[in-house]
């Protein structure tokens, strides 16, 4: 379809892993891919070339916010998010269900839609899969999500997961049906069934069916251990087809990435990297550095002598730990470091995934970070499944 | 450093140059300038990155030892001074005790020592260890340290006691910068109060020219202690004020400003020959959410407000830039509309994109001045500026200095943060 074209330009020969680009109207995406999130249409005080210098390829807004504030009416007059928000890459938009249920304690779902009161004036409001769709088409990205019956990850309500699991698919086709802009956007279905086998097998079938550009795996990432988190990947990522593209929502940590790359995800996001950067932690192979520590106090090297950013290129630990916090601009020079880590991450997948070095490249990145040797048991078996049998070095 | 009068002007306003300083001896700062106001180091708001895009040769800072204090320990253990500590190594630091707009509670003086309300409450300083602090931080003009944070109606008693504590400081500072080798690397500015109270203010000008051959110029403080109200001083008062003290003072002294003063307050003493200001007006706009929007053209004067108020909902499908025509990367590529909208969700780069414009159009501003300046038309360009501050809404210019909405929202979020971190540390490992 003109609104996404997926060409794999590699395979790894042992895990699921690939490289690809990933053609979209605005931007033409590599991936394994991470897009950070600007909720409001806008990234935590960075300017878009700031962005687009740090190699950010596709970012994330979210319907629910943009819907409120600015509202349709200007987006549309405006052109769209990407020409409001002066952002001439690809973007993807969430539905604002998950939002919604998130945010809102007054929120109840039926098969209409998901109702609620509005926090802005309390008026009673309902989102439906096509109102979704509706703003989703005025907003403009690139691809943009269905509405889907949000549950919490660890809900053990078997009866409430099929219902959401089966009303996602519904939900669907009704999405599908009110796309206006098909040649411009294009929607994901959402993979459901949180943790059950036989639901998400279900919904992942029944999602094949339909005639889409990519997928999206929903439902994780929402605190359930991550003995649980993982099977479910790999069993979406095992029936959804393997020429488009495949996103699992809410997961930016490193070694996350890392693990569900091989498991053949091609798309993450989440808030992670900037939300913490606000807490004045900084992202590096093994965790975090938090900043506000005294003991960076006098800490003369930058966060990542190996890290060519703009932060690292100009500022000492000490002086961010002198202003962390406390100054807008530790902010800004945080969120700097912390997605520049993430595209560093995304660009090493792919090189090492093109080069045939991607097995090697997992076992190297799992010692660093935990150099110990004390491999979790989740990491263990995941990356076993897809062949790599990690040995402490 | 060195201050060099290039031209003045029958009226005595003149255009002037800072050079030879010792990071950067290439470098021309021509006068009358303001400076860029810093917190902790950093142009409020913009990182060095940003600052580059916006600015890219070397700029004046204005860093108030109240916001920077902080930086003590790591600016000593790199041994490099401030400004390089700071990620900003080519810029030219002016040093000052405090950012005469943060808003303190009066009094707490002790015998010998100043009161710095810093961000972690307050602290008594002498003297001797403000001008330690100097040795280590470098700058490359240091304010003698003063007790000239108090408003002009302030009370005789309290305007005379200033006097004599602000001698007491300079000449404390005086025999420090004397003993130092590595102080006299800096230049120091000596510090006028008592600005409404003739006599007094004169003592304060005589001991200070007394170290003529020390100082390379003085800056005037005691106009205002921050506060709204004591910036509700009438032009005419004020530009009596710029002629007098300025017409006591020697011809090669620079002449620095203090305050978050309007640019027709900084017309008028611009005419006085006054030659550098502090640089917290833009930043003053900018946490209101205005954005300054001045007419250049002397001959065409179409009457819009000079200042613009961007959280007002008339602007919410306003697709134009801040300022038509204006070549600042803010308006080169955002508009009004999404300014607007930054603002009313509370976001980061609202604050952003508001210094970017109010800190190019400020300079712009000193940019036309000096312009005017070398044509001798300066007096048809003051009376420009002063009559679009006539017709301002007055709200709009003396309003409270506020913080922006970002920066409340932030330092709310500061509080939460606390309690999330809990959370952030159980997805990553913190190293200890
Ligand atoms: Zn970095
Ligand atoms: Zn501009």
């Amino acid at each position: 379809s003109a609104a996404l074209r997926f060409n794999i330009s590699t395979e790894c020969k042992i895990t699921k892993a690939r490289s690809a680009v990933m053609k979209l109207p605005h931007y033409d995406v590599k991936t394994p891919v991470f897009m950070p999130v600007g909720t409001q249409g806008t990234m935590k005080g960075l300017l878009p070339e700031q962005l687009e210098n740090l190699d950010c390829e596709i970012i994330l807004g979210n319907t629910y916010h943009l819907g409120n504030r600015p509202g349709t009416d200007v987006l549309e007059k405006a052109g769209g998010l990407h020409k409001f928000m002066g952002w001439n890459r690809a973007l993807l938009t969430d539905s604002g269900g998950f939002q919604m249920v998130s945010l809102l304690q007054l929120a109840e779902i039926t098969e209409e839609g998901v109702k609620f009161k509005s926090p802005y004036d309390g008026s009673e409001t309902m989102l439906t899969p096509e109102r979704s769709i509706e703003i989703q088409n005025s907003i403009g990205a690139d691809i943009i999500m269905q509405l889907d019956d949000v549950v919490q990850t660890t809900n053990q309500n078997y009866e409430r997961n099929k219902e959401a699991s089966e009303r996602t698919s519904r939900w669907l086709d009704r999405c599908l049906k009110a796309h206006k802009r098909p040649t411009e956007q294009s929607i994901f279905p959402i993979v459901q069934g949180l943790l059950n086998n036989t639901l998400r097998e279900q919904s992942a079938k029944e999602h094949m069916t339909k005639d889409v550009n990519g997928f999206a795996i929903g439902g994780l990432s929402g605190g359930e251990a991550k003995d649980d988190f993982w099977p479910m990947v790999s069993l979406s990522t095992g029936i959804l087809d393997k020429n488009k593209p495949r996103y699992l929502m809410g997961v930016g940590v490193a070694i996350d990435l890392v693990v569900c790359v091989a498991l053949g995800v091609d798309m993450f996001d989440c808030v992670f990297p900037t939300r913490t950067a606000r807490f004045g932690c900084a992202l590096v192979n093994k965790g975090q550095l938090s900043l506000k520590q005294k003991k960076y106090e006098t800490d003369l090297n930058p966060i990542d002598k190996d890290c060519t950013c703009s932060t690292c290129l100009n500022y000492t630990r000490a002086y961010l730990h002198s202003i962390v916090t406390v100054e807008t601009v530790s902010c800004h020079l945080l969120s700097v470091h912390n997605i520049a880590y993430q595209m560093r991450l995304m660009r090493t997948m792919r090189e090492n995934i093109e080069n045939g070095t991607f097995p090697a490249f997992v076992q190297q990145f799992v010692n660093e970070v935990y150099p110990n040797g004390q491999y979790p048991t989740w990491v263990v078996n995941s990356l076993s499944s897809v062949g790599i049998n990690l040995c402490h070095l | 450093m060195r201050f060099n009068i290039k031209q003045v002007n029958c009226g005595s306003e003149r255009i002037g140059s800072l050079t030879g300083f010792i990071k950067s001896s290439k470098t021309i700062i021509e006068t009358p300038t303001a400076a860029l106001l810093t917190q902790g180091g950093s142009v409020v708001h913009l990182t060095a990155e940003v600052l580059a895009k916006v600015f890219p040769d070397t700029q004046l800072l204005w860093l108030p030892l109240s916001n920077s204090v902080q930086l003590e320990n790591g600016v000593k253990a790199q041994g490099e001074g401030v400004a390089k500590f700071a990620g900003l190594p080519k810029h030219v630091i002016c040093a000052t005790l405090y950012n005469i707009n943060e808003i303190v509670p009066p009094g707490h003086f002790e015998l010998g020592k100043l009161p710095l309300w810093t961000k972690n409450g307050k602290k008594m300083i002498t003297a001797d260890k403000y001008m330690d602090l100097m040795e280590t931080f470098k700058p490359d003009i240091i304010l003698a340290a003063s007790d000239g944070r108090i408003s002009l109606n302030e009370k005789p008693k309290r305007i005379v006691k200033s006097v004599e504590r602000t001698i007491a400081l300079l000449d404390s500072c005086i025999n420090k910068y004397k003993a130092s080798e590595e102080l006299q690397q800096s230049s120091l500015v000596g510090v006028i109060v008592a600005a409404n109270i003739p006599h007094k203010c004169e003592e304060c000008i005589r001991h200070i020219l007394k170290y003529k051959e020390t100082l390379v110029g003085v800056a005037l403080a005691g106009l205002t202690d921050g506060s709204k109200e004591s910036y509700e001083i009438s032009l005419d008062k004020l530009k009596e004020i710029f002629s007098r003290v300025g017409g006591s003072l020697p011809n090669d002294l620079l002449r620095i400003v203090e305050g978050s003063w309007n640019p027709a307050v900084i017309v008028t003493a611009i005419e006085y020959g006054w030659d550098v200001f502090d640089g917290s007006y833009p930043i003053k706009l900018t946490n209101k959410g205005h954005a300054l929007s001045l007419n250049f053209d002397v001959y065409r004067y179409s009457g819009d407000p000079c200042i613009m108020d961007l959280n007002d909902i008339r602007y919410n499908e306003d697709f134009k830039p801040i300022l038509e025509g204006c070549e600042c990367l803010t308006c080169k590529k955002h508009t009004r509309a999404y300014i607007r909208h930054l603002l009313n969700t509370r976001e980061m780069l609202a604050s952003v994109l508001l210094s970017i414009h109010n800190l190019h159009h400020f300079n712009e501003f000193f940019v036309q001045a000096r312009l005017h300046i070398s044509a001798s038309t300066f007096n048809i360009y003051k009376k420009h500026i002063i009559t679009q501050y006539e017709n301002i809404n007055p709200k709009l210019d003396n309003e409270e200095n506020k913080t922006a909405p970002a920066l409340v929202q932030d330092k709310k979020k500061i509080k939460v943060r606390i309690d999330d971190n809990v959370k952030t540390e159980v997805n990553g490992t913190i190293i200890e």
